[in-house]
């Protein structure tokens, strides 16, 4: 925690960044926060409560924090990956921030969870963890921290639902979506949605139903979820800012894993692999053109 | 409010038979918006499109729907006529209902309805037709011609002396292709040197004609009447303003028995080399990977090894130190001609192809291919024209020619036909005959495909007048026994098994796409088949030009193809490219895709699934000059209107004019309401 805040101290007072995004105690535990003051580099903390994904402030339509000059962010493995995503998709150059990498031991589903980590608040993404080691950053700060508690559940999960018949799936999405509010808590979280007008607000044609109504609500989920194949970095952050808990993740986690299958491409914090969305290779599978 | 004209067309009877094409226009006319509905028996005549700018005129017409035939068969007719009454031809759309609805429907009733329906949509997507204006674009008068053979050389004097500028790259020290190697050519026997030289002397002279031996295309930019293409160089060794071709320094070389490629290896050649005497142009290159200077200085020996070249150039052009070079030339068209290259009979073959273990892999030395033999019938040759073959120098008394080797066979990887071969067998037949009066020369056949002006005749020559025995079957297995070569076969017109002794044996081995060939069509952005042969845009109608605008081909790239069609494919190449380069401007529909920059978002999945790299970066700033974003923008000299990029852009921020999201939704909504 120390080096952490030694380091935004630098950072902050040489002039090389304006802001340096981190995590701070709040009322109901850690909370984003913006140090723009040298001084105020004591606020960062950084342990298991500190689930949030950073990388979503990067966001270019996100017009207030330009106004706090270059960036510095403190990203986990996991975070990073976003933060590589952006820098693919260009929404952010290289040279424009400072990336602290922090070591990870897995993070709570909740930022207000108490303290030890255990396998019933550990967020569900955290076990079996392969990206905790950030190695898309400028500075890694910690120790290498323990294995995260519990055992992987979504996969057994994703089965299950596999393993139901087409019409019970369909029911079991349908209650699941028939919660949502529409209140776009899922996208705005994002740090991988950053249109300029999401296709979910156009109007003429208006592709999707934009009141809570079943239909506009599955047409919704399902494009947010494709929109997100071969890009999502399953940082969890739709279903945690989700107000109805619909598992957002399972889709996410589905698609991931057929993108896999198909592509061979998994989220990574190398910016240099391509997305599967506009890369061609030889060897992807065809056989779907007749 | 909309002031749409609909007109109904009988098509004769092709429509009228089997739709009510006076409901048609009476329930169309009842629609809001539609301000003048009629019928008419050809509304593609010249009185039909007389009523129909007579409406625009009359009736104020803001749209035009004609229902009628394809839009292929007469949209530009239509929007031609609507245009001279001063209306926006992208206002003018067509509904099919003669394909999509006359002809394929018996009741009356019902195809009447559908014609409705299908006119109706239309209705409501011209309701959201906006005018567009045709794209121009300004043309380069200038051709690049990728290799040198028989087809780039004539597409090239033909662009020449049509006019043209041309740049005739081709990658070997010396033009001429696999022309030049030939003996005598079907179904004449006339020299193929003697024919094609003067062809190379030509394009070296001509004053249109850059020629660029020795070079390859490294890159391809731009667009039809606009490519940017980098060329490499490759380095000589010789300076070519200060060579004169005399030779001196090839007598010099030390290194004199490497295998030519030009002698199909049957010859050997020096390691600074013009790849045959009568070669344009007439100016060595040295082989780094055989000459004694390079060998040595990749050894680290200091003290120079050899440089015996050098020693004996009176003109100072030996260099040493040359290296490759790069120019980028602007050109409006490309012809690509490069031609091919014949399968392998050796073990090693490329993926999805398989040898032929049971003819030796090609280590029975005297079992050959039809190029190789080509060299040995050749004055030029390595035997000067005299058919010995090459394990001892003999003359061979039996000679065994086997036709489909790796053609026609899936099971080996190749299906097509490889169309030449049938024609060159017989030709070899009848000039070993003519050169060995005693020599007995059997073909193994499938069947006999000698579809060509004199090509049947030519057949029946070797055989009837020339003696050749000709089998029909396949030949199962080849060995040596002794100095002979056994030739085991089944003849399938007697039903019998055979063995021929021979003493040497010719494969007409496949006719293959040349290698890299896939790397060139990448930078084209030019697409191939399966076997990497380019497509032709049509089979039948566009069969020089490929799909991608400005892009041609000729000759053997496309398809097996023979002497005669390579010239007729490089001329009617040559003849598109003429007609391109007529006009000062060329123009373009504007049905492409167009980005709008305040919604774009800047994440280029357009650009990387873009087919023809029409989308490029563009900087939005504010009134101050601060930049605010990096958001794409579409070329609409390189868009061909796929729609790639509006399907990929997850913020539907990019839209195909003429065909946007909001016109097809109404045109979905009108059908669905």
């Amino acid at each position: 925690m120390k080096e952490l805040q030694e380091l935004a101290r630098t950072l902050l007072s040489s002039g090389t960044v304006g802001v340096v995004i981190g995590w701070e105690e709040g009322p109901r535990g850690a909370r984003p926060a913006f140090i723009t003051d040298a001084a105020d580099s004591s606020r960062l903390i950084f342990d298991h409560r500190c689930t949030h994904n950073l990388a979503t402030y990067l966001s270019p339509r996100r017009p207030h924090m330009a106004r706090l000059g270059k960036a510095a962010i403190v990203v986990k493995g996991c975070d990073a990956r976003a933060v590589a995503g952006l820098l693919r998709e260009t929404q952010v150059k290289r040279e424009d921030v400072v990336i602290i990498g922090v070591r990870c031991g897995g993070v709570a589903a909740d930022p207000a969870g108490a303290k030890p980590l255990t396998a019933e608040t550990v967020a569900e993404r955290c076990p079996g963890c392969t990206a905790r080691e950030p190695h898309l950053a400028d500075h890694v700060v910690g120790e290498a921290q323990p294995e995260p508690p519990g055992a992987p559940t979504r996969d057994a999960r994703i089965a299950e639902l596999d393993a139901m018949s087409a019409p019970k799936r369909w029911a079991f999405w349908q209650a699941e979506f028939a919660r949502c509010i529409r209140c776009n808590a899922c996208r705005e979280v994002c740090p991988m949605c950053f249109c300029e007008r999401c296709v979910g607000d156009k109007t003429e044609p208006q592709w999707l139903e934009s009141s809570p109504h079943p239909r506009g609500n599955f047409a919704w989920h399902v494009t947010r979820a494709l929109h997100q194949a071969g890009r999502c970095v399953d940082c969890g952050e739709c279903q945690r800012a989700c107000p109805a808990d619909i598992p957002l993740g399972l889709l996410n986690r589905k698609i991931a894993g057929i993108v896999a299958d198909r592509f061979d491409y998994r989220a990574t914090d190398d910016p240099t692999v391509p997305a599967p969305i506009g890369a061609f290779s030889m060897s992807d599978r065809q056989e779907f053109i007749l | 409010m909309a002031r749409i004209g609909v007109f109904v067309c009988h098509c004769g009877e092709n429509i009228g038979r089997t739709v009510d094409c006076a409901r048609v226009a009476e329930e169309l006319g009842k629609l809001p918006g539609v301000a003048h509905a009629i019928d008419y028996k050809y509304m593609c005549s010249d009185p039909g499109q007389a009523l129909i700018k007579q409406a625009i005129a009359e009736k104020k017409l803001t749209g035009v729907v004609v229902a009628a035939c394809s839009p292929h068969m007469h949209e530009k007719t239509f929007r031609r006529a609507c245009g001279s009454a001063g209306l926006n031809p992208f206002l003018c759309e067509m509904a099919n209902v003669r394909e999509h609805c006359s002809w394929i429907h018996e009741d009356r009733d019902a195809a009447t309805d559908k014609a409705v329906d299908l006119a109706r949509f239309i209705v409501e997507k011209v309701k959201r037709n906006v005018p567009l204006e045709t794209i121009r674009i300004p043309v380069t008068k200038r051709a690049l011609v990728i290799g040198g053979g028989i087809a780039g050389i004539q597409a090239a004097l033909d662009l020449a002396d049509g006019g043209a500028e041309v740049i005739l790259v081709e990658k070997e020290p010396s033009i001429g292709g696999h022309m030049s190697q030939l003996s005598e050519t079907f179904p004449t026997l006339d020299c193929s040197q003697c024919i094609l030289t003067p062809r190379m002397v030509e394009v070296y002279q001509h004053p249109n004609i850059k020629l660029m031996a020795y070079s390859e295309v490294a890159e391809v930019g731009g667009y039809i009447g606009n490519f940017d293409v980098k060329i490499r160089q490759k380095a000589r060794y010789v300076d070519a303003a200060n060579c004169n071709g005399c030779g001196a320094c090839q007598k010099a070389c030390i290194v004199r028995k490497v295998p030519s490629e030009f002698d199909e290896k049957l010859g050997k050649r020096t390691a600074i080399y013009v790849p045959f005497p009568q070669a344009v142009p007439n100016i060595p290159v040295i082989d780094r990977a055989s000459c004694a200077y390079f060998k040595a200085k990749a050894k680290g020996v200091k003290k120079d090894a050899c440089g015996k070249c050098k020693e004996a150039c009176s003109k100072g052009a030996i260099d040493y130190e040359q290296a490759d070079t790069f120019v980028t030339e602007k050109v409006g068209a490309i012809v690509v001609a490069t031609g091919y290259t014949l399968y392998s009979i050796g073990k090693d073959q490329p993926e999805g192809l398989r040898g032929y273990g049971e003819y030796g892999y090609g280590t029975i030395p005297d079992v050959i291919d039809g190029l190789q033999f080509e060299r040995l019938a050749s004055a030029s040759g390595p035997t000067a024209g005299k058919i010995l073959r090459p394990s001892d120098g003999k003359e061979p008394k039996r000679i065994v020619f086997l036709q489909c080797v790796g053609s026609r066979d899936p099971a080996k990887g190749i299906e097509y036909c490889s169309k030449i071969c049938c024609m060159y067998v017989a030709k070899h037949t009848m000039l070993y005959r003519h050169k060995v009066h005693d020599g007995q020369a059997t073909v193994f056949y499938m069947d006999i495909r000698a579809n060509g002006k004199g090509y049947d005749e030519f057949v029946r020559r070797a055989i009837e007048e020339d003696g050749a025995r000709y089998v029909r079957g396949r030949v199962s297995r080849m060995y040596r026994d002794g100095e002979t070569i056994k030739v085991q076969g089944f003849d399938t017109l007697s039903g019998e098994p055979v063995v021929i002794d021979a003493d040497m044996v010719v494969l007409a081995t496949a006719i293959r796409p040349q290698p890299g060939i896939e790397q060139l069509a990448q930078k084209l952005s030019a697409s191939y088949d399966a076997h990497g042969f380019f497509n032709e845009a049509h089979p039948k109608l566009r069969p020089v030009e490929t799909n991608t605008a400005g892009v041609y081909l000729a000759g053997a790239c496309q398809a097996p193809r023979d002497i005669p069609d390579s010239v007729a494919m490089a001329s009617a190449a040559a003849a598109k490219i003429l007609g391109l380069f007529s006009k000062a401007e060329l123009e373009r529909e504007p049905t492409v895709a167009k980005v709008d920059a305040a919604l774009c978002a800047g994440c280029f999945h357009c650009e990387r699934v873009c087919p023809y790299g029409a989308i490029t970066r563009i900087e939005v700033r504010d009134r101050k000059g601060n930049l605010v974003k990096i958001v794409a923008e579409v070329n609409p000299g390189v868009c061909q209107g796929c729609g790639t990029c509006q399907a990929t852009c997850p913020s539907k921020s990019v839209e195909l004019q003429g065909f946007t999201d909001e016109q097809i939704w109404s045109e979905i909504n009108a059908l669905l309401a």
